[in-house]
Order: C-alpha cells, then structure tokens, then sequence
C-alpha cells in the first residue's frame, strides 16, 4: 500500500459525512460541462475520426473504469471482466436483432440480463482471494467465450453476429447517424463516470477501500465482505456491459473477440497506464491507449513491440500509472511550496 | 500491387491513379471496422480491399453497409457472407473463392478415386472454427452423396494453430481409416504434415488436403509427401494457360516468392475494378458497384479465361478449381483436374435452398 492510498483510505474520518453533499453537486457541474464540452466538439473540429475516436473512448472507458472499481478500490484483480463487455454487445446485438424492441428497453433488458449472469458468477468468484480469484474470473470468461463460439446457432460462431444491428429512431435519436450516436455515447460515458465516481466517494466506496487494505479487520467491525465484494463485482459488470453496448453500437455487430481475454488484457493495461489510485486514471489510461493504438498501428506493423516497450516503461520505468504519477508530483511540489 | 501499378501504368482508373492506404487491424473486429472508417472518413478512400479473414470481413461488411463505400472482400472464404441475404448490399462484392464450391469439388474428385480403390471407411480432421466444421461437413455430405458407401470412423478437431498434433495423428492412425480428409491450412497444415510424416501417415492412408496445394505450404513442408490429394489454392500450372503461367512468373520476379490464393483473389479484384470503372468511365462508388454486378471479365485464374461477379449474390464464379495429386518437387501438382462449374452450380443452389437462404 502507498501513503497515497493510506491518505485516501482515512480521508472519510477527517471529512464530516455532511460535506458530502457539496462534492456531489460540484460532481454534478464537472459532469455537465464535461458533457457540453463533448457535445461541442463537433462544431469545432469537423473530423468524424474524433468522433469516431471518443465513441471508442467511452466504450473503452467505461469497461477500463468499472474494472478499476474492482482493480484498485476493492482489491479485486479481475482477468475476466472483459466477459462482460462482450455480453453488453451480444445480449443488445441479439436483442435488437431477434425482438426489435425499442433501443431503451433493449439496453435495460441487457443489464437486467448482465446483472443475472454477474450475480451467478459473482457469487461463485468473489469468495476466492488473489490469484485464485483472478484465474476463476478468467475461467469463466473463457467458459464464455466458447459458448459463444460454439452456440452457432444463435451467436453465429466466430464470424460473429451477422446481418448488422437495426437501429429504429426512438425519443428523436437516430443512432444509425454518426453525430447521434456520438452524443448518446458521450451521455452514457458521463453518466456512467458519474455514478461509478458516486459509488467510489459514498460510504460503500470506504467500505470498498478497507476491504482492499485489510479485509479481517473490515470483518471484524461487523462489514459483510463476501456481499460487500459481490455488489461491487455485480455493479462493475453493469457498467462493462454498458461500454460493451457502446462497442456494438459503433461497430454494428457482435464479435466473439469482445469476450476474449485479450478485452480484459487490454483493461488491465489501460488501468496500468493511467493509474488505479485515482477515479480518472483509467480513462487517461484510454485516452493514451487509443491514441497509442491508433497512431502506432498507423506507422509500423510491428505494433506489438511499441506497446510492449510503453508497458515496460510504466512498469519498471514510472512504477505507477500517469496520473499516479501526476497527483504524486502535484502532492510534492504542492508540499515543498508549503514548506 | 503488382496489378495496381500495370493498372497506373496504363492511365489509373479513369485517368486517376490508383494510391494504396494500408493499413493492419491485427485481426479484431473492431479494430478493423475502426480502421475501415478512418480510411474512407479521413483518408478519403472511395474503394476498399478488405483482406479480412472471418469475423473481421463482416465487420468491414458493416462498415460498408453504414457509409454505403464500395468494399470487394478478397481473403473471406465463409460462405455466408454473400450467400445469406440478410448479408447482401449493393455496394459490396467478394472476389474469393468459397467453402461450398470447394467442397463439392473436392468430394466429386475424392468420390470417384473412393469409388476406384474402395475407400470406404474415412477420418475427417480440420481446424476446429466455423470455417473448419463447416467447409467439412459439406464435404462429407456431397463426399456421400456422390459415393453412398463411405463411412466416417474418426473426427478430429484440432484447435486453430495449435502447435503440437501427436495426439490427433495417433487417434486417427488407430481408427486405421483407408482415407483422411483435412482443410487444415497455413502453418496448422505444414506442421501437421511435418508431424504426421513422422509416424509414416502418409503411407497408411489416402490423404485429401484441401488447402495443400499452395505455394506457402507446398514450398515450407520438410518432405512433402508424394501423392496427397488437394484443390488448388494457387498453382501456375493451373489453369494450364500461357497468361497464369506468365502472371506467375512476373509475381515471382517483383517479389521473389510464389503468389498465394490471396494473391490472385486481390489480383482478379483489381482487374474487375479496372473493367468496371472503363465500362462507365467513372471512379464514383455507385456507379462502379452497378457495372460491376454481374460483370465478365477477362482473367488468368479463370476456368475458362473468364471469370464473373454474380448478379444475385455479388460473389466470384467461374474461377479455376480443380483437384489433383502432390509430388515433391515443382510443378508440385502436375495434374489437376478441372470442377465443373455446371455440377457446382445446382449443387451450390440446392444448399442455399437447404440453409434458408433462397
């Protein structure tokens, strides 16, 4: 544990519980103007790769967050949180695709379906601890994944869900257009950062953080671990499942690498890169994966050793993720102006 | 590329000269759909050569179904991507040969060699994927359709790429079949058949390789073996005309290596584009698309020097496919045996009919 997260963890003792209230509004102002900010982009720069790129971010962001509410305020490694993504795309593609009801009710009925499954899962994984937890999230994920594969009939195999996702108007969005389904995206991703930074402040977010410092002890004052644990796994899933909607959105299919284990792979990096001691980490972690990604695989087709090369640099070089990095830097010089 | 520049060397594509973007999804979906946006949105394609294998190729499908670009699929094999309607557009087209047309061949040529030496009871042993089960399970059924008598004692699906394949040769040589059928492909077949070689396999059983008669595999395969049955992938010696031989050599030449199946599939799909874009004298995607579905052109890899864009399904008829027998050293398949495409056609209607899809 570093002192930053020892700080963090004793802050709710030092804070009154009724300053609570203006944090959350001050939330609530980051968060609309983060949104006006995004919806305006496209007034200003014309180019639909930007936002072809922050649709991307928000399905990516979403995912890589959620798993750092698992990752780095309860402790939980999880290398199988990508199933949840790939089952976002999956049950709103097949929904959308078998049913033809209306989108809203489409992506309700999937975090319904997700919460059902998580909570299975959950129940089963969250008693495990460390590397054994890790390597059954993984198991499953796998178990998954194959039934994907092999369930030809209704997920189509390995070419995926085929024949596009219908798309109806609904309320006046129209996401089979581009600026309508960036705007949505964006919504989503705001509110989604918006409640998970909710959960992480609110006295369960502690709760969380003593379970990852020192579980027994949370034992001993009376905590419920195992079903502390399991609602975070559960609301985690929600929200992967959500970006995994996004995905699908986007890309208008559904495709068996969404459940692979290189989604949950690719999560974990991203919250390597940003960091896991701040809220925002893993979406800086996006944002520098993405743009990685996309100007590396412009350049070389030797891809693999660039973001092999970057990992090592956070992992040996840094020790820490980006914004660990920068919150630790601001904390230090922010003392030796004090001092 | 060797095709592009003959095509700029003769004034481009109605007077413009073509520019390749390209680019590498690394074999995920999304990264592919992303990259075929960026090309079109950004870069400004108005064409896309999309060299996808299986779940990617329907990703850019539905990139191309979205921006409405003209998109020609030059590596998917998967039947479904044109046969099934729901996958059809108007802008898109797929310049590969396919699963279906394969496996009827290859079971009318493997029936009659059954039929000849009495192989009746046979092994099966493909990469276990869609394309691996599928391109099998049609070949079994046309292979007992055309020879009722054979009988399948062994499956082994292997999984994709998997590095060491002991247990499947020991498996299928102690089932002691007379024949084994595999659409292994790549580097799974030239392992297999190096591993195989090992417990003599070759010399136990008739093997039907679909996929062997490849220059990546037939030249990467420590000892070939004599005598493995395979379809054509790309061999110069099939077609057995001047123009494959010649198109053959040049590639060779420029690139010092053999062409692959891939090779001539985006080599007949610049060809098509050339003939459609000269045939209403315009680059615009729309245009291009309409004179291009149904299209006949002039071709080196033709059965019969031509090979066709099909109206209703916008997908490549009329390419060379053939069967024959591996020996060591080149032309390493000297006699292929020519598929009917009449044969091919009413069977190929009768499993569309069978899937739903007409």
């Amino acid at each position: 544990m570093t002192e930053l997260q020892a700080g963090q963890g004793a802050q709710p003792l030092k804070v009154p519980r009724i300053d609570a209230r203006p944090q959350r509004y001050r939330d609530v102002l980051i968060a609309l103007a983060a949104f006006v900010l995004l919806a305006l982009l496209p007034m200003v720069f014309g180019s639909k790769q930007l936002l072809d790129f922050v649709i991307r971010c928000a399905a990516y962001g979403l995912f890589a967050t959620s798993l750092n509410l698992l990752v780095g305020y309860t402790g939980l490694i999880s290398f199988g949180h990508g199933m949840f993504f790939g089952l976002g795309a999956y049950g709103f593609g097949l929904m959308m695709q078998k049913t033809g009801v209306p989108i809203p009710v489409a992506f309700v009925a999937t975090l319904a379906m997700t919460f059902v499954v998580a909570v299975v899962i959950g129940a089963i994984c969250v008693r495990l601890k460390e590397i054994y937890f890790a390597f059954v999230t993984l198991a499953f994920q796998m178990l998954v994944h194959s039934t994907i594969l092999s369930w030809q009939s209704l997920t189509g195999g390995d070419q995926g869900l085929r024949g596009g996702i219908p798309r109806p108007p609904f309320l006046g969005i129209d996401l089979s257009n581009h600026l309508h389904l960036y705007i949505t995206s964006c919504a989503l991703l705001v509110i989604g950062l918006f409640l998970m930074r909710q959960i992480a402040q609110s006295p369960f977010g502690y709760t969380l953080r003593m379970i990852r410092d020192n579980a027994t002890r949370a034992s001993f004052i009376g905590i419920d671990v195992w079903r502390a644990k399991l609602t975070i796994f559960v609301l985690a899933a929600l929200f992967a499942a959500a970006g995994g909607i996004i995905m699908a959105l986007f890309v208008s299919g559904a495709y068996p690498e969404f459940a692979y284990w290189t989604i949950s792979g690719e999560g974990i990096f991203i919250n390597m890169l940003g960091g896991v001691t701040t809220f925002l980490g893993p979406m800086v972690g996006t944002v520098l994966l993405l743009i990685l990604n996309d100007t590396v695989t412009r350049l070389t087709e030797y891809h693999g050793i660039v973001l092999g090369i970057v990992i090592l640099f956070f992992a040996i070089g840094l020790r820490k993720g980006l914004m660990d990095f920068v919150v630790e830097w601001y904390g230090h010089r922010r003392g030796e102006g004090r001092g | 590329m060797l095709e592009v520049e003959k095509v700029n060397a003769a004034g481009g594509l109605a007077g413009r000269q073509i520019e390749m973007v390209i680019r590498d999804s690394k074999g995920q979906p999304q990264e592919a759909a992303r990259i075929a946006r960026e090309l079109v949105n950004t870069d400004g394609c108005e064409m896309l050569l999309d060299g996808e294998a299986s779940s990617g190729s329907f990703a850019v499908h539905e990139v191309a179904r979205d921006l409405g670009v003209l998109c020609i699929h030059t590596c998917s094999e998967a039947s479904s991507l044109t046969a099934d309607p729901k996958q059809h557009i108007p802008n898109a087209f797929r310049c590969v040969r396919q699963g279906i047309h394969d496996s009827i061949v290859g079971a009318g040529y493997a029936a009659g060699i059954a039929k000849a030496k009495s192989l009746k009871k046979w092994a099966t042993c493909s990469p276990d994927y869609a394309y691996g089960r599928d391109t099998t399970g049609e070949f079994v059924l046309y292979l007992k359709k055309f020879a009722p008598d054979v009988e399948i004692i062994s499956e082994s699906w292997p999984k994709l790429f998997q590095p060491d394949y002991t247990e499947v040769v020991t498996k299928i040589l102690q089932a002691k079949p007379q024949a084994l059928y595999s659409c292994l492909w790549g580097g799974d077949l030239t392992s297999y058949i190096d591993q195989a070689n090992i417990y003599a396999m070759f010399n136990q059983m008739e093997v039907f390789a679909v996929n062997m008669a490849d220059y990546t595999a037939l030249t990467v395969v420590k000892n070939l073996p004599k005598g493995i049955h395979s379809g054509d992938r790309y061999i110069k010696t099939f077609p057995p005309t001047p123009e494959n031989a010649a198109w053959g050599d040049a590639y060779r030449a420029k690139y010092n290596e053999y062409p692959t199946n891939w090779s001539w599939q985006n080599a007949t799909a610049v060809m098509f584009l050339n003939e459609a874009v000269k045939k209403v004298n315009s680059t615009d995607g729309k245009k291009v698309a309409e004179a291009l579905t149904g299209l006949t052109i002039k071709c080196p890899f033709g059965a019969d020097g031509t090979v066709t864009m099909r109206a209703d399904d916008h997908t490549l008829v009329g390419y060379a496919i053939g069967w024959g027998t591996t020996i060591p050293q080149e032309p390493y398949v000297p006699d292929v045996k020519a598929g009917d495409w009449k044969t091919i056609f009413e069977l190929e209607a009768e499993w569309k009919k069978s899937k739903g899809y007409t």
